[in-house]
């Protein structure tokens, strides 16, 4: 048997799918013709399944910058003809949230779709944010599939409605989608591929604010089209029982909760059901069907009352007596699950659950002390350890001059270095955004008199690092920024971007270095290191730190889960650590308080050093006060 | 018909769980199985719990498997089999692989591991069925110890219950690696297979 491919024109035919792979199916279904996106979880696959087919199905794939910069490129294709989507997850939308206000003004000329990956219980997140929000303030559609296939058919739809509504869509997925896998059975691909053209015309696309108040009301006009429209989509589907006399309500993935849950009670005859596929706008007509039918609603979904406030807007103003329940009984906190579903049923119709959930808690609770804690830790081997490491060391040393007692503070920003926040590193004290580190440090410096030394990925830089650099120099921060850059974007699943030299698409470019940027950006001291030359490091740092003005020092070592792939592929040999146990002073455990390696273990009441996962890295060697760590 | 069938696999980053859990969903697509799944990852970092779910069956809508219905619980770590009892029944079947992967934590005294007694006495007080495996050691005997995952897979695929067939599954390990790697896969997968039979 000949095996199916992502890429392959098989209508019919069923694949077994990630959900991002099958949102990206879904678009190449669609002949979408330019994709950009910047990495975040969990919507990073969506542009790497295109990325690989790109060539093969002529599709333009780039890792942009930031997502205000993917968002654009998309936005430029749809205003000259072409299907286009940018995919981020979701707080990448914030940052393309400027030219996101606008995009709605101008409407979609070719199929236009932004996929917002929203992250329900924060699984890989700095917070949970429901971006039916944003959508709803920009009159922007939005599409929310309940299950992977659905995922696929209605990504495939999607630029077929924004072209006929001519108007952006957003498509927002969850964790549980774009992470879940299902059979999909696969559709058609469109092999049409569009010139794009670019037609001047100021009135659309020039936003002064006489275009500005022109275009709003055409924006409203479209929208109202849409609302009328969402009623006949098939994504949005009402089943009324006779006699039913409550009403679910649920939207996205949480309605393959409800499924499962009242099949579980045995009440799938006896409960209405509306599966809510468009949010924004709500399928009114459909609402009040369902609302007059019934005597109590329950409206379910993720996160916020986001459809719950609609509809009782909805009950109000047509003056339908039902009460309507929501996040009374559904968590607003965390993702849902068939469990939370059957709690909050089981309230309202007194159905007896089928299992004792509490009794099943209590199993959990009580193994709970048993069990090891693992919280997500830094690789063996990985250089933000000994940068990490580093830094501390030369802040402390500077600390002491500013007198007794004062503690460095060290901004951290999103990336696998935040893992530094977990002892015995100790090395992060603040992580709020892409980029916040140097911004918070520019902050500190004009309040706080102790050593302010900010680090943040080498992506994390490219993507809002330097404004807030250039802020130092242009404002005066007398703060050190440290670069550590690993020639990747590491925790989104090793993404290029512009200082590693390729591209989405595999294709060879200059490569940028931060160094060079922050020089042309007026930073007097600038440095490049080898977090592994520990002495050297943290000798430069500290010179960093005393230096008058803002310094920056970029901490250069590959990522070494990316180092050992390579030197499997070349076939060369890691050569591990070992303690020579006669030096080794066991009370000492330096390297085990000081490190946390992974690759550090105890042994029989010894310390050693597990040649498996050691990446011979030498930091530990450098450390050790009895010079007992040795590499063959 | 199969109604409803539910798989857990669970173990720390870097044993192969993904893995598992395609091949084990790709052969049940071929079957002509509906299915569903999900994964747990957490940050997407080596060293953390991994779980992750295959659901197959025609009663199956979301893709989180509901507590206390799991029907196997494959534990490809001592104490990650500990951590995902409350979706086991007194039906499930459950195949501990008895290596055991200690974190940082635990050696500086900020947590606890179990004992092999501990999870297996607490196992057999809420499952019917555990079947224990030194999957490494099958491994190496097949070949690489990185063929631990497969050998487990094996071992499931022994349990007369699992609605996907062992011919199936062998053919997705097949086309997954390719020459001598396919060899040394499929014996691992057939060691675990026998393994679990004879437990
Ligand atoms: C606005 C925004 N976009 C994307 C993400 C997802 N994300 C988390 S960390 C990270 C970047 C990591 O790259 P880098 O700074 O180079 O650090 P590394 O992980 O390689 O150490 C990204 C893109 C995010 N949190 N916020």
């Amino acid at each position: 048997m000949k095996e199916l491919a992502i890429s392959s024109d098989a209508p019919g035919e069923k694949l077994f799918l990630l959900g991002n792979e099958a949102i990206a199916r879904g678009a190449i279904e669609a002949g979408v013709q330019v994709a950009a996106a910047y990495p975040g979880t969990p919507s990073s696959e969506i542009m790497e399944t295109l990325a690989s087919v790109a060539k093969d199905l002529d599709i333009y794939v780039e890792w942009s910058t930031n997502e205000k910069v993917a968002f654009e490129i998309a936005l430029a294709a749809s205003i000259c003809g072409v299907r286009a989507m940018a995919a981020m997850k979701h707080v990448g939308v914030n940052v393309a949230h400027d030219p996101l206000m606008i995009a709605s003004y101008i409407g979609a000329k070719g199929g236009l779709v932004l996929v917002s990956a929203d992250d329900p219980g924060a699984w890989s997140s700095q917070n949970e944010q429901d971006n039916r929000y944003i959508a709803e303030q920009s009159y922007m559609p939005v599409l929310e599939p309940s299950s992977v296939q659905e995922a696929k058919d209605m990504m495939a739809d999607a630029f077929e409605l924004s072209e006929k509504f001519k108007q952006i869509f957003m498509f927002r997925t969850v964790t549980r989608v774009s992470h879940g896998r299902s059979d999909v059975v696969l559709g058609e691909i469109s092999r049409e591929r569009r010139k794009g053209s670019f037609r001047k015309d100021p009135s659309w696309l020039v936003y002064t604010p006489a275009e500005a108040r022109k275009n709003k009301p055409l924006m409203i006009k479209r929208f109202a089209r849409i609302k009328e429209a969402v009623n006949t989509l098939p994504y949005n589907q009402l089943s009324v029982k006779d006699g039913a006399k409550l009403g679910i309500i649920s939207c996205g993935i949480s309605y393959s909760y409800t499924l499962e849950a009242i099949k579980w009670l045995e009440l799938d005859d006896k409960v209405s059901v509306l599966k809510i596929g468009t949010p924004n706008p709500l399928p009114e007509e459909l609402v009040k069907k369902l609302l007059t039918s019934v005597k109590e609603v329950l409206v379910i979904e993720e996160l916020e009352p986001f459809v719950e406030t609609h509809v009782k807007a909805v009950a109000g103003e047509a003056n339908i007596p039902v009460k309507i329940h929501g996040k009374d009984l559904i968590p607003a906190v965390g993702e849902l699950s068939t469990r939370k579903v059957i709690e909050a049923v089981v309230r309202l119709t007194k159905a007896k659950p089928p299992v004792d959930f509490k009794d099943l808690d209590k199993i959990s609770e009580d193994i709970a002390p048993l069990l090891p804690w693992r919280p997500p830790i830094l690789c063996p081997g990985c250089p933000h350890r000994a940068s990490h490491y580093a830094i501390k060391v030369a802040a402390r040393r500077v600390a002491r001059d500013y007198g007794k007692g004062v503690e460095p503070v060290y901004p951290g920003d999103i990336g696998c270095y935040d893992m530094g926040v977990n002892p015995p590193l100790e090395a992060v004290d603040t992580t709020i955004c892409m980029g916040g580190s140097f911004g918070i440090a520019n902050g500190l410096a004009h309040i706080i008199k102790a050593p302010i030394v900010a680090h943040m990925g080498d992506s994390t830089f490219f993507h809002a690092g330097i404004p807030p650099l250039i802020n130092a120099v242009y404002n005066k921060a007398n703060i050190t920024m440290v670069v550590l850059d690993n020639s990747t974007t590491a925790m989104t699943g090793f993404q290029p971007h512009p200082g590693t030299g390729y591209t989405a698409m595999g294709q060879e470019t200059v490569q940028l270095r931060a160094e060079d940027i922050a020089r042309a950006c007026g930073v007097k001291f600038v440095e490049v290191i080898d977090p592994f030359e520990l002495s050297k490091a943290i000798k430069t740092i500290e010179a960093a730190i005393r230096f008058d003005g803002p310094s920056v020092v970029v901490s250069r070592r590959p990522c070494a889960t990316e180092e050992l792939r390579e030197k499997k592929k070349k076939g060369e040999k890691v050569i591990p650590c070992y303690i020579d146990q006669d030096k080794c002073n066991l009370k000492c455990a330096v390297c085990v308080r000081l490190l946390g390696c992974p690759a550090i273990v105890r042994k029989e009441g010894k310390t050693v050093i597990d040649s498996f996962t050691c990446t011979g890295c030498r930091l530990c060697a450098q450390i050790c006060p009895h010079r007992a760590i040795k590499q063959e | 018909m199969v109604k409803e069938f539910n798989v857990l696999i669970a173990g720390v980053g870097g044993q192969g769980v993904i893995l598992m859990s395609e091949l084990l969903g790709k052969a049940a697509v071929r079957d002509g199985l509906r299915v569903r799944g999900s994964e747990v990852l957490g940050m997407a970092i080596r060293g953390g719990s991994v779980v992750s779910m295959i659901r197959l069956g025609d009663e199956v809508y979301g893709p989180l498997i509901p507590l206390g219905k799991g029907d196997a619980l494959v534990a490809m770590e001592l104490a990650e089999g500990l951590r995902n009892i409350a979706y086991l029944s007194k039906s499930s079947v459950v195949i501990l692989n008895t290596q055991r992967i200690v974190p940082a934590t635990v050696l500086i005294g900020k947590s606890n591991y179990p004992s092999l007694e501990e999870v297996v006495e607490i196992l057999n007080a809420i499952s019917n069925r555990v079947v224990r495996l030194d999957a490494a050691r099958i491994a190496e005997e097949a070949g690489s110890f990185m063929t631990a995952n497969i050998v487990m897979l094996g071992a499931l695929s022994a349990i007369s219950q699992l609605p996907v067939k062992v011919k199936t599954i062998k053919e997705s390990i097949q086309d997954h690696f390719s020459g001598k790697l396919a060899q040394v896969n499929l014996k691992a997968f057939d060691l675990g297979y026998q393994a679990c039979q004879q437990a």
